[in-house]
């Protein structure tokens, strides 16, 4: 997706959305420390030494990761360059649709990013009470802890980001890759701090919503601007490479199959079109192939918001009864253990469905193998959200309420022991 | 003297009433043939024999053709190219401009005399069939010539293609998926008819070779290796004899030389006709675009290969003296015509005289004329698409062409031949193109070459002279196949006042026309109440949308609103509260749950 010699749209969105996912887990874990341990006096220097493991941690995962992006891209331009001219416009049709894949797939997972911090507390406490078998948290036999977690973090949604930059940028242009980067990374780590901040929420909310907007218009250009680079694949093997001397004449389409088209504003010709073709799937001449991805392109989008909206309200998706929950009272509804342990809590009495110390195991306290844009299906990923855990957690709601104090802000991640013990 | 001028009186009349005619019946048939040595594939042939047999006459000889179309699948007709048919427009053989297409099993005969001596040649003038076979010399001797030798021969050259030009025309040529009208190439050349000739000559004597290129597409450079010679006559002009080593024949042309054999016997001399391969918009790598025979002096001899040579070293024609002097003409009447090729509507690429590309009529124009009485000066009543011009009798008329296209162009007048008043270079580049000033004239020669058939060069003009001193319905037209059918062709109407007073059309052409179906009175649309009434006439494809037509505004339209509605989905999905999560995370974490927009 060549739409300038220095600037790719493509590994601008990828480097930002990675980036802000990395920096929001780092900021978490910042805040974390801070309230976890910041606040009492006698270890302050191990709080510094913390935040320290943790930024060590990060910056070692990012380094890393540029290691190995600059072997992948090198690696992948001295092999690729010549499988290339043969068949340039198939290529191209497939790196488009790699693209608008790739970009669709992350794209709707970036709106949930903001309310799923609330999430990542409870992964990061899990994580960092199952590292030890100690029960309290300022206890570390681990040294580096607070280390692993960053580092593998940060480690993971940069490889994550290679393998996406690897399949859009194979049309781009090697130079449009580091400022577009760049710029990706600086963005995402902005906006990751300003989550941070906890800033106003809406602010950041339209943020998001309008980027994922203008995310999409590229994918559904990317998807038109696929098909139509197959349909012209097709006619310039019916005309036998004559196209090439038409220019952006007659001659240069297959006049059965277009919707439209103008002898100006050449996308592949003109710089400023070039940049309305990246941006929107321009083309000065369209076929009914291209116009129609297009537009089903959106359909497709629209289907895939109801369907998660509705998944959201329900707990699954329609049709599929299978994933429905088990019965209500068998659900696993459990606190970590260590937390539970750590904070002895009393037997509570809200009923047969609530939180109890039967064990929970995180499979996965780091996260490692899932994919970070699986934001939504951790949900499944820990077993919550059954439809029937709507009721259940209604009748939980009331009782929790009822011995609860009102939020603190001076515990901003509720994870102190004092907060649960307190909601029990 | 006297006693001379007697003789010389009883001479020309005993020659005159010499005057004989010469007639041919010709059978059209389709024959097997391979004059490449390639495969068999079916000729067009007369009489069942192929290539045709050449038609031979004397000055003032009248010359009737009985010609029956036992084709069989396609119709017929013959032009007899260079002849002036002054006074017998309608044997002049092109479809729908004097006669209809002869229809499979109909009869026609041409009947008219010769009054111009030299080297000419006939061909069917029906929609691209010549190239199939149908084109052989036609040769008029003149014991008056001004040039002695002491043989008299021909030589033809053409192009060859292996498919049948109906063929490749609906399947190569003009189709959508050929958007840069790319003519078909030629998968050989021919030296009469046939390849590796052997010309037997003896030494010390001069040959009158008449070369007539019958092809249908490329020019060819001919020369005779180690052999200068005398052009002495260019389509029927007499020339004055100009030496060269080297001629540079289009499509249609004739050039007779006189070529003196060497005084030894111990050698044969290879002669080449090439391909100008510039006129082929690619070059494949099998074809081989020279085709060789040789001067034989000696048939035991070795018949050596051809020495490659640096360049083409032709001489310009422009530059042939004619024998009979004639002072440029002053012109009365001019026609300015633009060449150019562009794609219509259907995605084919046409040829144009300025914004008109040819299209036949549904009654022969010469039919129009005689069935249109006072109307016949109205150039309306032949149609829009066929470029008419009405022409005044015994005028002077200049055409005017201006090439605008980056390839040669060999271009035809029926009935007369015309002085070359001017013919500029190529232009430069691609880019620019050199246009006929009359006030900033090119070189203008003391007396301006004469032939029926020239060459106009890239990007480059030409201009022509003529007087309209031969009534009849005459075709101006590119003389390379492919762009007739792409429609490079014009009407010229010359008089036909003067027509319809003197000429009279023979009932066996009617009986072919209704034969076949076709029209034959009326104008252009066959309308014979109201000839200016032109519904129903045939016109030539429409242009291609320019910009958005409906559809595709509707298309661009009804994708922006598919992204405007999408972007809404994205913005609902993303300003929707997550309630089911965040109860789930309230619940495990222990603490309130907070629906509140404010961030924790």
């Amino acid at each position: 997706m060549a739409n300038s010699e220095y600037f790719d749209v493509s590994v601008f969105f990828i480097l930002f959305r990675e980036t802000l996912e990395a920096s929001i887990i780092i900021s978490v874990l910042l805040a974390f420390l801070a309230q976890g341990i910041g606040n009492t006096d006698g270890d302050l220097a191990v709080y510094r030494k913390l935040v320290r493991q943790v930024w060590f941690g990060s910056l070692l995962g990012f380094s890393i990761c540029l290691v190995l992006g600059g072997i992948c891209i090198d690696a992948w331009y001295r092999l690729g360059k010549d499988v290339w001219s043969a068949s340039e416009d198939i290529w191209e049709g497939v790196f488009c649709i790699v693209a608008g894949l790739i970009i669709s797939y992350m794209g709707l997972a970036m709106l949930r990013l903001n309310k799923m911090k609330g999430k990542w507390r409870q992964k990061i406490a899990n994580a960092l009470a199952e590292t030890d078998g100690r029960t309290t948290i300022s206890s570390f036999s681990s040294k580096y802890a607070m280390a692993i977690l960053p580092f593998v973090t940060v480690l993971r949604e940069s490889v994550e980001a290679i393998v996406f930059i690897g399949g859009v940028t194979l049309s781009a242009s090697p130079t449009a890759v580091p400022l577009s980067a760049l710029a990706g990374i600086l963005c995402g780590s902005a906006v990751g701090y300003s989550i941070y901040q906890g800033g106003n929420h809406m602010r950041i909310q339209i943020f998001l919503i309008l980027s994922t907007c203008f995310l999409y218009l590229v994918a559904a250009g990317l998807m038109s601007r696929a098909v139509w680079y197959f349909e012209n694949y097709d006619w310039s093997q019916l005309v036998g490479g004559d196209v090439a001397e038409v220019g952006s004449g007659p001659g240069s389409y297959d006049i059965r199959k277009s919707v439209w088209h103008v002898n100006c504003c050449n996308p592949l010709i003109d710089g400023g079109w070039m940049i309305f073709n990246a941006l929107f799937g321009w083309q000065n001449s369209a076929t009914y192939g291209s116009v129609l991805m297009y537009n089903l392109y959106w359909v497709a989008v629209i289907i895939a918001v109801c369907l998660m909206l509705y998944k959201e309200k329900h707990g699954h998706f329609p049709v599929f009864n299978k994933y429905k929950t088990v019965a209500d009272d068998e659900i696993d509804m459990t606190l970590p253990r260590s937390i539970a342990g750590a904070c002895a809590p009393e037997e509570s009495d809200a009923g047969a469905v609530g939180p109890s110390s039967s064990t929970y195991n995180d499979p996965n306290p780091y996260g490692l193998g899932s994919s970070s844009s699986h934001l939504l299906s951790d949900v499944d990923d820990n077993e919550i959200g059954q439809s029937s855990a709507g009721t259940s957690l209604d009748v939980d709601r009331e009782s929790l309420r009822s011995g609860t104090d009102a939020a603190d802000d001076s515990d901003p991640l509720g994870i102190s022991c004092a907060t649960v013990l307190s909601a029990n | 003297m006297r006693a001379f001028s007697l003789l010389a009186a009883l001479a020309v009349s005993a020659t005159a009433s010499l005057a004989a005619t010469v007639q041919y019946d010709f059978s059209v048939e389709w024959v097997q043939a391979n004059p490449d040595g390639a495969y068999d594939r079916s000729f067009i042939g007369i009489n069942g024999a192929w290539p045709p047999p050449p038609i031979e006459c004397d000055i003032h000889d009248r010359v009737i053709i009985n010609v029956t179309n036992n084709l069989g699948n396609e119709p017929t007709a013959i032009h007899f190219h260079g002849l002036f048919m002054n006074g017998t427009n309608s044997m002049d053989g092109p479809v729908w401009v004097t006669q209809c297409p002869v229809p499979p099993g109909s009869n026609i005969i041409y009947n008219f005399t010769v009054d111009q001596p030299g080297t000419y040649w006939y061909h069917s003038h029906f929609s691209g069939q010549y190239p199939d076979g149908f084109r052989a010399p036609f040769i008029v001797y003149d014991r008056e010539e001004p040039f002695t030798y002491d043989v008299d021969t021909y030589l033809t050259v053409s192009d060859y293609y292996h498919d049948s030009i109906p063929w490749l025309s609906a399947n190569k040529f003009l189709i959508l998926t050929n958007p840069t009208g790319a003519e078909p190439i030629p998968d050989a050349g021919l030296f009469n008819d046939s390849q590796n000739i052997k010309f037997k000559v003896e030494p010390n004597k001069t040959y009158k070779i008449r070369i007539i290129n019958m092809g249908a597409l490329v020019s060819q450079y001919i020369w005779f290796e180690d052999h200068d010679f005398q052009i002495v006559e260019v389509d029927g002009i007499y020339v004055e004899p100009a030496e060269a080593s080297m001629i540079y024949i289009t499509v249609a042309q004739r050039y007779t030389i006189l070529l003196t054999t060497k005084n030894s016997t111990d050698k044969n001399y290879p002669m080449i006709a090439s391909f100008d391969t510039d006129m082929m918009d690619t070059l494949p790598e099998d074809l081989v675009w020279n085709v060789t025979g040789w001067l034989t002096y000696d048939e035991n001899g070795d018949f050596p290969e051809p020495a490659l040579i640096d360049e083409y070293d032709f001489y310009d024609d422009f530059n042939l003296v004619p024998h009979e002097k004639e002072e440029p003409y002053e012109p009365d009447y001019s026609i300015t015509v633009d060449v150019s090729m562009q794609n219509l509507g259907d995605g084919v690429n046409y040829a144009f005289f300025n914004d008109l590309s040819y299209v036949a009529p549904n009654v022969p124009a010469l039919y129009t004329v005689m069935s249109s009485g006072n109307d016949s000066t109205d150039a309306t009543i032949y149609g829009s698409n066929t470029h008419t011009y009405v022409l005044g009798y015994q005028e002077v008329v200049e055409i005017v062409l201006n090439n605008f296209d980056p390839g040669k162009h060999p271009f035809h007048l029926h009935g007369h031949v015309f002085q070359v008043i001017e013919r500029s270079d190529a232009s430069p580049d691609d880019e620019t193109f050199l246009i006929y000033n009359p006030d900033e004239p090119g070189t203008i020669n003391e007396y301006p070459m004469r032939r029926d058939t020239v060459y106009v060069r890239p990007n480059g003009y030409f201009v022509l002279r003529f007087v309209s001193n031969n009534p009849g319905v005459w075709f101006f037209h590119c003389h390379i196949e492919w762009h007739l059918q792409q429609g490079l062709a014009l009407t010229l109407v010359e008089a036909p006042a003067e027509i319809q007073a003197q000429q009279v059309i023979p009932d066996d052409h009617y009986a072919a026309c209704k034969a076949g179906g076709y029209g034959f009175e009326g104008n252009a649309a066959g309308n014979t109440v109201n000839l200016f009434d032109l519904s129903g006439e045939n016109l030539q494809p429409k242009p291609l949308p320019a910009g958005f037509t409906a559809r595709g505004i509707v298309a661009l339209v009804f994708s922006c609103i598919s992204a405007f509605v999408g972007m809404g989905f994205i913005t609902w999905y993303g300003l929707s509260d997550l309630k089911t999560t965040e109860r789930e995370v309230a619940a495990i974490v222990g603490e309130p749950l907070d629906d509140s927009d404010e961030s924790k």
